[in-house]
């Protein structure tokens, strides 16, 4: 299905929170099932989901910790590192072992997408405020703006 | 600020936006001196990556001078006249230290929408929706560059800022074609595209050594470009059959590396343009593919075929089977600048690589709208619309 199309359907059907429809359009997409394509490795089991380790690939020899980011989502949290092959660096893993939320599995990507950024750049990049023209009112454009907000905790990690 | 922006679909305007400011240690601002529309922004004008904000500043392709940096750049300084790749790029993840810098882990601060998309997230781009991490474009008075050190170059003494303007996408984009589509000494290379990213991918490709570059295309003017400034053939593929010539002139065999600089709006005469036009336009295909299969068709066997076109999501009809059999290598990218800058910018030093003739129309930032209606219907001969903020 086209992109253009999903976000029609998505935006038509969004309500109020602008946030609730951009997690929405981004989950539809997610799980948009193309003809021939399964979709098996982002349309997983919601029960194994909310255990899965999710993992990201630090590209340094050594990750001796702590990781604040992680540590923030509290005690429920279980982080492994382990080294990765050839020259990737380090996989840094964490999980909900006796399941997580989708809120808090959001909270869980953003924070190991940060703590990667940190360790490899130094920094957490930012991209707002920044210059911007007039945002018409739109659904369209409401639904947007959520799938903006939301995508740093969204993806396949 | 006077900024250009995306209003709606088909629709720009120049507004007036904040101007930007250091977000991160590492970025610099930009006052812009040049900034030029690309053949990507139609798509994303056009409203085929549905990612675009009413209000965003639009623009990749640009070149300008330091006026602040953050406190962790080491590397440039305020009045550096620089270049910066349009693709953003850390430095320090896996992908930039392979110098795959359009793959950066970290440039993209939206991974979930292209990794929903796509299974994995590419970096971030200036000016191109927020699939690709929403960042304001070069379409403006002051822009913000992250990652200063790793993305600004010097502009080196004696090349002109339109010069260099084109090392920032254009030229950086046909090298990674060319480099990466395994370009050898005594290839013989076929370029769908006369558009600037098709220029210039023929003329890397003789820069890294090819015998025989030839540019495919159906727009008189954009041909002759090629022939002049290029100095490579042409082929009007309204006027003879493509594959058919090509193998006329390679001794049967058909080209070693077969660049695509067309993109997901290719034109195609005869029934074939209007299935795909149809099924793009009831959605059933987002993109149209015609070079890519022609590409692939007229490659000899073992070849390279390697697509510098955008493309989104699916097309329909991609010849698996010439694939497969022809044991064809297929490759795509967006441009690593970072990696191929400092050539690019000792060639044109040397004036072995010139792109002024590119820029066929420049003009105040406020004319924009008319620069991108030309560039769009490409009258009077346009080939890039160059704004001066
Ligand atoms: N990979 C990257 O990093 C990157 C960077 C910049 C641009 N691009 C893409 O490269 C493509 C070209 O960019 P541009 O700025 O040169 O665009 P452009 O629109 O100026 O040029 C495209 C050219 O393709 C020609 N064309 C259309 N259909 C054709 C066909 N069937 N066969 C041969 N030629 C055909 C057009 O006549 C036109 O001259 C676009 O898709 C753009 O998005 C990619
Ligand atoms: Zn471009
Ligand atoms: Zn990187």
């Amino acid at each position: 299905m086209a992109l253009t199309d999903l976000l029609n359907r998505v935006t038509t059907r969004a309500t109020s929170v602008a946030s609730g429809a951009g997690s929405a359009v981004l989950t539809a997409v997610q799980h948009n099932r193309l003809p021939g394509i399964g979709g098996a490795s982002v349309t997983d089991d919601p029960a194994v989901s909310a255990r899965r380790w999710r993992a990201v690939t630090v590209c340094v020899p050594e990750l001796p910790g702590p990781f604040p980011e992680l540590d923030a989502l509290g005690p429920r949290i279980e982080v492994r590192t382990t080294p990765a092959p050839r020259d990737l660096g380090t996989e840094l893993a964490a999980r909900f072992p006796a399941g997580g939320s989708s809120d808090e599995i959001g909270e869980l990507r953003a924070a190991l997408r940060r703590t990667k950024q940190l360790i490899e750049t130094g920094e957490v990049l930012r991209v707002d405020p920044q210059p911007h023209g007039h945002r018409k009112k739109t659904p369209q454009g409401a639904a947007l703006e959520g799938v903006a907000q939301t995508a740093p905790r969204e993806g396949v990690l | 600020m006077k900024a250009l922006t995306w209003t709606g679909i088909n629709e720009v305007s120049v507004e007036d936006v904040a101007e930007p400011q250091l977000l991160n240690d590492h970025d610099v601002i930009l006052k812009i001196r040049q900034t030029v529309t690309c053949g990507s922004d139609l798509h994303l004008i056009g409203g085929y990556v549905p990612f675009m904000r009413a209000g965003d500043v639009l623009g990749h392709e640009f070149m300008g001078e330091v006026v602040e940096v953050g406190k962790a750049v080491t590397r440039r300084k305020v009045g550096d006249r620089v270049v910066v790749p349009s693709f953003i790029g850390c430095g320090s993840c896996w992908y930039c230290k392979k110098e795959l810098y359009s793959l950066c882990d970290n440039g993209n601060p939206n991974p979930g929408i292209t990794e929903g998309l796509w299974g994995q997230s590419p970096g971030g781009c200036f000016g191109y929706s927020h699939a690709m991490g929403g960042y304001a474009g070069s379409h403006a008075e002051y822009m913000r560059v992250p990652y200063a050190d790793v993305g600004a170059f010097l502009v080196p003494d004696g090349v002109s800022d339109t010069r260099a303007l084109f090392a920032s996408d254009s030229v950086t984009t046909g090298w990674t074609g060319a480099d990466l589509g395994g370009v050898q000494p005594g290839d013989t290379v076929a370029v769908w595209g006369a558009g600037a990213v098709g220029q210039m991918a023929a003329r890397s490709a003789m820069l890294l050594g090819a015998e025989q570059v030839v540019v495919i295309d159906r727009i008189p003017e954009r041909l002759q470009q090629v022939r002049q400034f290029i100095g490579a053939d042409t082929i009007d593929y309204t006027a003879v059959e493509v594959t058919a010539e090509l193998r006329e002139r390679t001794g049967g065999r058909g080209p070693d590396v077969c660049i695509e600089a067309v993109g997901m709006e290719a034109h195609s005469p005869g029934p074939a343009g209007v299935y795909d036009q149809v099924k793009q336009q009831l959605r059933l295909q987002t993109d149209r593919p015609t070079a890519v299969r022609e590409a692939i068709r007229a490659c000899r066997k073992g070849g390279s075929v390697f697509v510098l076109g955008v493309f989104a999501g699916m097309v329909d009809k991609f010849p698996l089977g010439a694939m497969m059999n022809k044991g064809l290598t297929v490759r795509g990218a967006q441009q690593h600048g970072q990696r191929y800058l400092p050539r690019i910018l000792d060639h044109m030093q040397k004036g072995e690589l010139v792109t002024e003739h590119l820029a066929t129309h420049t003009m105040p930032l406020i004319d924009g709208p008319r620069g991108y209606e030309m560039f769009k219907a490409k009258t009077d001969g346009c080939v890039r619309a160059v704004f001066t903020p």
